[in-house]
């Protein structure tokens, strides 16, 4: 049979070979993504313990008691402001600075590297630094004291310690957004943009009438991208702040992971993890939609 | 991007950029413009610099000295007396910790792409539905924050008897990789026209051949793209290591090992710089010699198709 | 070679590297598995802090090694921010260690810990019926721990006139207007754990006197938690808005605090037993007394001392060698030099083991003597067990006096973390 077909492999042999193809990737994907997924919703309809051999099932009693959570309710909202705030700030920035150093001068190259930079550190690394210069003991402060200033609370009140999680977040991300920005701007059609600015269009003009709307999905990659990495913030938290001041800065998957092991309640920390899934692919969903690009697959 | 753009050359920083930038917020004022954007880009970059000239200049001076003087350069107290305590730290060996990270970065991205290129190419090329199922699945695993799905993937790799192991952190590792692979893999494909599978499928090469001689070497960038990303990703990753190694294992990362040296000491700060400093630094170094390449080929992939 | 090659080859050498490596490394538990052999090694987790580092561990069970050849102690840092969270973290993974130190059995880890009633060496160790869980005995330890003492700048009592050290709040109150006016910071915390600990010390000898039977009245309902410390959160948010704590203490670590009080700025400190260790070497240029924590008006003074089990071992019930595990932690316990070394080391007491005192630890010895009794504090040990966790939610919540709670507010959510753990 393989003989007769020489030319053209056979059929059986070729499903075979997709099949090689195809079931490593998804078998791996579906015991290490898609089982847990499956798992994560059965434990969350428990109040496992983490210790006890058998969870009891116990129904919707974690979700019931979640949404009534004061502490649960602060996380999700400290979470939603880094996210949206967060994407605000690394796309109006990465975008802006594109445009600045886009172009192949020394000091642009230089300018690039600075930008990404700190995406090249992990955020473990970055909270502990930006903590040893802001904190109350830290470098900014020791400065600050010495020349008589009184300490500026940047970890210690509340609502600076949001505002600065939320600074030292875009800080270290919106580099990458820089760069898939600069991606996008060399692939705006030059001749466009000559044919608008021969035309008589100011440099604004042509940005917002030329540029951005051939950025479009290069800004819903962007978006999305952002969004999806700021609502599962943990690392920065740990190191940073701690969750302090008085808990204010505790993001949702640092509750999660807090819930499960510090205080031994995996099912209620497994309802938490199932909402936070729910709420990003949601979001990630809607800004795809918004973005009127119906395919989410913006590249192909 | 889509199909009505022209194809970009690899390279950030090419000729098909448009002559001058298209505009900034302050499009009119020309004269100024010409001071006011290297004023404003060098205060920028002083600004996203300044941490790590604290974080340097800090490694080598005495508690007392970073606490009086934190952004002062007193060259004649420097020392590499705590950089040396930090390197013989019995808690965290940092070239131990560089050694473990590269092997788990490599074995990851090895295995990444041995597993998302075929599939990618599979879904790529047919135009069956079950196909484009498959790649929306896939897809949805994008949106899996993986950190809070640490406690089910315990409870799987424990059934599996890989929890604590090498094997388990790589594969599962790998499978966080899969989803955002075959999503550019898949769309990069797309690009390389189908007349050379069949130019070879005629020859007679089989599917499998067809890909890895013929469509794989043509993926390079994206396959750049995807290993630079990767790599970072593996290599700051923290909690996935930390409670997937866990402390029976002895095993840890660059990023867990910092968490451990650090954390407990976080005040004081002959500890806290130079270990910094010494997780950092070989990363860093890496990545300016290679910066031309990194930033190039993280969007090299990205943009075509 | 062209290029492509090349290429295949290095992907297919790192490949086979990656593979083999694979292969190579990763079991976690060493030795070999037969349940009770008397070789191998005893993994342990223990609790890792500026005093006890995981050099002084390592040092710490070098002699037990030697009198036990082929027996190898593995000393486990945590992984995650503590021992509680990495312990359930690894019974999860199910690679939990055989011994676990610093914490105390309640009942859900009861269920998981070899119960150690019936071995003979149990009964003269400090602490271990208080914290038997339902009669049985889990947890056993080294020595107590002192809570609710204060420690305070000699030099600047004496520079703001006080002639004794306060009995009442009240007094301790007044005090602290009187260092105020001397220049001093009355008394310094710091975020981390710091600040929601101090107040649990400071309430001990009060709250086991106006509710004798606190632990028994919360789990019954008829006490609730924030509202009998309602009068100590009132008077701590006093303190806040009087000046006598910094309000900017929050953005301080445990270790800035010491270091703050040791530079002689602030008056005083509430800290446990612990605390003497550290005083022992820092360099300061003043004298440190101690006092125990304050009673309310009217009621005995000292009042009873909270108290800890310092150095808690438990040994789990899945421990690979287990009749090794019970002679480590025998010997922990009871082995005079390993016992020595434990209590010098974090500063701890225990009757019947004489060891270099500082004259500050004598003075907490005294206090310890002249208690009329001890008491356990916030989370509890043994069946007096408040909710897993209910510490660090405390801490928390008396840090929002510092970011504009009220005590009212604090208190009320206090009750509703404690009401939704039952």
């Amino acid at each position: 049979m393989t003989h007769a077909t020489h030319t053209k492999p056979s059929r059986r042999g070729e499903g075979f070979a997709t099949l090689l193809m195809v079931a490593p990737a998804t078998a791996l994907f579906a015991v290490m993504l898609v089982v847990p997924v499956g798992l994560a919703v059965y434990l969350s309809l428990t109040d496992w313990d983490g210790y006890s051999a058998r969870p009891h099932v116990v129904g919707m009693a974690n979700y019931a008691h979640l949404f009534g959570d004061p502490v649960m309710r602060h996380a999700a909202t400290v979470t939603l402001l880094a996210a949206i705030v967060g994407t605000a700030g690394m796309n109006l920035l990465g975008l802006g600075f594109a445009v600045l150093v886009n172009g192949s001068s020394r000091a642009n190259r230089f300018l690039r590297v600075v930008l990404f930079y700190p995406h090249v550190l992990s955020a473990l690394v970055v909270g502990f630094l930006w903590s040893a210069i802001l904190g109350t003991t830290g470098a900014v402060n020791s400065l600050v004291t010495a020349h008589g200033g009184s300490v500026l609370p940047f970890l210690s009140d509340p609502t600076w310690a949001v505002v600065t999680m939320i600074a030292v977040l875009v800080w270290a991300g919106f580099g990458v957004n820089v760069v898939l920005y600069l991606a996008g701007l060399q692939a705006v059609p030059a001749s466009l943009v000559e044919a608008a600015r021969i035309d008589g269009a100011s440099r604004w003009q042509v940005f917002r009438h030329v540029t951005l709307p051939a950025l479009g999905p290069v800004v819903t990659v962007n978006v999305v991208l952002s969004l999806v990495t700021l609502l599962k913030t943990y690392d920065l938290v740990v190191s940073l702040t701690a969750g302090g001041p008085a808990g204010q800065t505790q993001t949702l998957a640092y509750l999660i992971l807090w819930n499960s092991f510090h205080d031994n309640r995996l099912g209620f920390g497994s309802a938490q993890s199932v909402v936070l899934m729910v709420v990003t692919a949601a979001l990630a969903l809607i800004v795809t939609r918004l973005r009127r690009r119906g395919e989410m697959a913006v590249y192909s | 991007m889509s199909e009505g753009l022209t194809t970009i050359d690899a390279r950030a920083d090419t000729a098909t950029a448009p002559p001058e930038p298209p505009g900034t917020v302050r499009p009119r004022a020309r004269r100024p413009r010409r001071v006011w954007r290297p004023l404003f880009l060098g205060v920028v970059a002083i600004f996203m610099l300044t941490p790590l000239y604290v974080l340097v200049v800090n490694a080598f001076k005495p508690q007392q000295q970073i606490l009086e003087h934190p952004f002062g350069l007193p060259l004649g107290a420097l020392t590499t007396r705590y950089l040396g305590h930090a390197l013989h730290n019995p808690e965290f060996d940092i070239a131990r910790g560089y050694a473990v990270t590269i092997l788990f970065v490599v074995a990851v991205n090895v295995l990444s792409v041995v597993l998302a290129g075929p599939v990618s190419y599979v879904i790529a090329r047919s135009p069956r539905r079950r196909y484009r199922a498959l790649l929306l699945v896939f897809l949805a695993g994008t949106f899996i924050p993986s950190q809070v799905l640490v406690i089910p993937v315990v409870y799987v790799l424990k059934t599996l008897g890989l929890m604590g192991t090498i094997r388990g952190f790589v594969l599962f590792e790998t499978s966080l990789t899969l989803p955002f692979s075959i999503f550019l893999y898949a769309g990069y494909i797309g690009t390389i026209p189908v007349t050379l599978d069949q130019a070879a499928a005629v020859d007679g090469a089989g599917r499998l051949r067809v890909f890895w001689k013929i469509i794989f070497p043509l993926m390079r960038p994206v396959v750049a793209t995807m290993v630079i990303l990767n790599t970072f990703s593996v290599w700051n990753d923290f909690v996935n290591p930390q409670i997937i190694l866990g402390p029976g294992s002895g095993l840890y990362t660059v990023t867990t090992g910092v968490y451990a040296a650090v954390s407990q000491y976080s005040t004081d700060y002959t500890v806290v710089f130079p270990t910094l400093l010494l997780a950092i630094a070989p990363l860093l170094v890496f990545f300016v010699i290679m910066q031309r390449h990194i930033i190039s080929g993280l969007t090299a992939g990205a943009t075509k198709g | 070679m062209r290029p492509r090659h090349l290429s295949r080859a290095a992907v297919g050498a790192l490949l086979s590297l990656a593979l083999a490596a694979c292969g190579g490394g990763g079991g976690f538990s060493g030795g070999n598995t037969s349940g009770g052999g008397d070789k191998g090694t005893v993994r342990m987790l223990v609790n890792i802090t500026p005093n006890l580092t995981q050099s002084y561990w390592t040092e710490l069970v070098k002699p037990f090694e030697r009198a036990h050849p082929g027996v190898h102690v593995k000393i486990e840092a945590p992984t995650g921010k503590s021992v509680a969270d990495t312990l359930p973290q690894q019974l999860a993974a199910g690679n939990a260690p055989d011994v676990v130190e610093q914490l105390t059995a309640d009942r859900t880890r009861a269920s998981q810990m070899l119960d150690l009633t019936d071995q003979p060496w149990v009964k003269g160790t400090p602490l271990a019926q208080q914290a038997a869980v339902g009669g049985r005995i889990y947890t056993v330890g080294v020595g107590e721990q002192a809570q609710s003492l204060i420690f305070y700048n000699k030099a600047a009592f004496a520079k703001a006139g006080i002639q004794q050290p306060p009995k009442t709040l009240d007094e301790l109150t007044q005090d602290m207007g009187r260092l105020k006016a001397a220049g001093y910071l009355p008394l310094q915390t710091a975020g981390d754990f710091v600040t929601g600990l101090q107040l649990l010390q400071l309430a001990d000898p009060s709250l086991a006197q106006s509710h004798p039977q606190w632990y028994q009245d919360v789990k019954a309902g008829r006490l609730k938690v924030g509202e009998s410390l309602l009068p100590h959160l009132r008077l701590y948010k006093s303190w806040i808005a009087q000046g006598y704590v910094d309000k900017n203490a929050m953005g301080l670590k445990y270790p800035d605090s010491q270091t703050r009080f040791f530079a002689g700025k602030a008056a005083m400190y509430i800290m446990g037993s612990w605390f003497t260790a550290a005083e022992a070497t820092a360099k300061k240029d003043f004298e440190v007394g101690v006092f125990p924590a304050p009673v309310q008006t009217g009621q005995r003074s000292p009042g009873p001392q909270g108290a800890t089990m310092a150095a808690p071992y438990m040994i789990l019930k899945s421990a690979e060698h287990r009749a090794l595990a019970l002679k480590l932690v025998q010997w922990l316990v009871t082995d005079k030099s390993a016992v020595t070394s434990q209590l010098q080391q974090d500063g701890n007491f225990r009757p019947g083991f004489d060891r270099r005192f500082t004259p500050l630890e004598r003075q907490v010895q005294q206090i310890l003597d002249a208690a009329p009794a001890t008491v356990p504090q916030g989370e509890g040990y043994g069946d007096d067990t408040l909710p897993n966790g209910f510490n660090d939610a405390w801490n928390t919540q008396v840090q929002g006096l510092y970011v504009g709670r009220s005590p009212e507010k604090v208190a009320a959510a206090v009750d509703q973390w404690v009401a939704s753990r039952s």
